[in-house]
């Protein structure tokens, strides 16, 4: 019974699953159109006026000559420098953190607090210290950091004490330890955090964006046309920061299902 | 030869100290099937973590070879009760574990020389959830095996297998030891298993524990379980056991 159930169902599922989001999105762009031909307010852009805006932007590009493409690219390179300090600080730390009570102990105290200080409060700081690239990458660092520490802390926890005196019984020291048992139990929860960490960090760089420097970047095309109150072009960034935030995502988690195909079979 | 003389081991829970074992003494020589049997709770596990290093008794010496166990300078081959195979590695690699640890070179051949031994060719590429249990016994005993240790220690190893499973895997243990000839140290709780595949039993007493008594199995193998001497064995440490298990 329990078996025909696990075969057959996802199949029907998938298809179904996808058939009801199609058309679940097709409509909210209809409600979409419909209330902005209701109020008919000049803020308030309709699908057709913001697909319009993409043509524009996206081939002769914004009022200082910027494409779309290149916004986004600026926005990409921006959270991925971020996002790779983040991962390069944050892992090697949850690992010492979650292996050595000691280390623990001493960073925990710290880290507690700055956790809970957004990325926004750090913006105001951020100008008078850092400028250029730095001051992007900062903001990113603070906010993708604590998901995955918090998430590499949380995997350390599951791994086996058999498995960890199994790794002994062959002689085996700290740091194969570490490298053979500790990492791999707990990179299913360290993926998990670089996957919130991206998120958070894609919706940090927007932020990050509008409070000046370059011309360029999501945010900033954002800024620039909510002045203008052209807010077609306002409502086509939002759409483009929300489609490749789930771009990514979906990258991530596809790559997770391959990597952890191990982890992932009781769920099928 | 193992040696051990002595051998105390207590732990410090709050402000209380726990004596686990208590003066234990037991000789163990070359080559031999030694069982260890005992009620449970009685130390056992503790007994094997310092037989492989991996607890330092309280006083007391523990020698083997000559030497006190350690994993860094002597070969062990822990096989453990709990599945201690690596989920997210292959059946290969889970074997090659050992090896790479002891930086052992030719790791590849040396796995599949005891992947086939133990009767898993053809399944290197498995995963630990796509094998059966006795399956995942079968590598961890080929992991343990593939570093040429100078012992092999099993903590109730067959504990967590259905019956028939069970008596499989201790056929296989045996022939698998007539072929390498090495000292095992076998615990378990289960007498029969004992008396089936030891060639000595020693019996443990309840906590702190020591060596009640080794009963030497005078059999040939292979044994049957339903022969006069053997049901004489098996009754004779089951009663040892019970006079522990009733005065608890």
């Amino acid at each position: 019974m329990l078996d025909l159930d696990v075969t057959i169902m996802p199949k029907m599922d998938r298809f179904r699953s996808v058939l009801i989001g199609v058309a679940s999105l097709a409509v909210f762009v209809v409600a979409w159109q419909a209330i902005t031909m209701a109020t008919n307010s000049p803020f308030l852009p309709t699908p057709v006026q913001v697909f319009q805006a993409f043509l524009k932007i996206s081939t002769i590009g914004d009022i200082d000559g910027y494409t779309l493409w290149w916004h986004i690219g600026v926005s990409l390179y921006r959270v991925l420098l971020g996002f790779a300090v983040a991962v390069i600080t944050a892992v090697p730390l949850g690992l010492l953190m979650g292996v050595k009570p000691l280390v623990k102990n001493v960073a925990s105290p710290i880290t507690e607090i700055i956790r809970f200080i957004p990325p926004i409060a750090w913006i105001p700081l951020s100008i008078i210290l850092l400028s250029g690239i730095n001051r992007y990458i900062f903001l990113l660092w603070i906010g993708i950091f604590f998901p995955i520490l918090l998430d590499t802390i949380a995997g350390v926890k599951r791994t086996s004490e058999t498995q960890v005196n199994m790794a002994k019984s062959f002689g085996a020291d700290n740091t194969a330890i570490i490298k053979k048992i500790i990492f791999p139990s707990a990179l299913p929860e360290i993926m998990n955090g670089l996957r919130v960490g991206l998120g958070v960090g894609w919706m940090c760089i927007v932020a990050a964006e509008m409070m000046g420097g370059e011309p360029v970047g999501l945010g900033r095309l954002i800024l620039k046309y909510a002045n203008l109150l052209q807010i077609d072009v306002v409502v086509l960034g939002m759409v483009v920061i929300g489609l490749i935030g789930l771009a990514m995502n979906y990258l991530l988690l596809s790559g997770e299902r391959r990597l952890f195909k191990w982890r992932v079979e009781i769920k099928a | 030869m193992i040696i051990a003389k002595g051998l105390s081991k207590s732990f410090i829970a709050g402000n209380d100290t726990i004596s686990v074992i208590d003066n234990l003494d037991l000789t163990i020589d070359e080559g031999k099937f030694a069982c260890i049997v005992g009620p449970s709770g009685c130390g056992k596990t503790t007994l094997l973590k310092i037989l492989c290093g991996l607890e330092k008794q309280t006083s007391g010496s523990m020698l083997i070879h000559g030497q006190p166990p350690d994993p860094k300078k002597q070969r062990f081959g822990v096989i453990f009760q709990e599945d201690s195979l690596l989920p997210w590695l292959n059946v290969i690699s889970n074997v090659k574990l050992g090896l790479e640890l002891y930086r052992i070179k030719d790791a590849d051949q040396i796995a599949t020389k005891y992947l086939d031994m133990v009767g898993l060719e053809g399944f290197e590429k498995y995963y630990p959830h796509q094998i059966s249990g006795g399956m995942k016994k079968r590598v961890a005993i080929a992991r343990a095996l593939a570093v040429d240790p100078e012992i092999i220690l099993m903590d109730e190893p067959f504990a967590d297998l259905d019956a028939q499973t069970r008596s499989i895997m201790q056929k296989e243990l045996l022939s698998i030891w007539s072929k390498l000839n090495k000292t095992i140290v076998f615990i378990t709780h289960n007498v029969d298993e004992a008396v089936f595949i030891g060639q000595s039993v020693s019996v443990l007493t309840k906590r702190p524990t020591k060596v009640k008594t080794t009963v030497s199995i005078d059999l040939d193998y292979p044994r049957s379980r339903l022969s006069p001497p053997f049901i004489s064995y098996r009754e004779r440490i089951l009663g040892l056991l019970q006079e522990e298990i009733s005065s608890l």
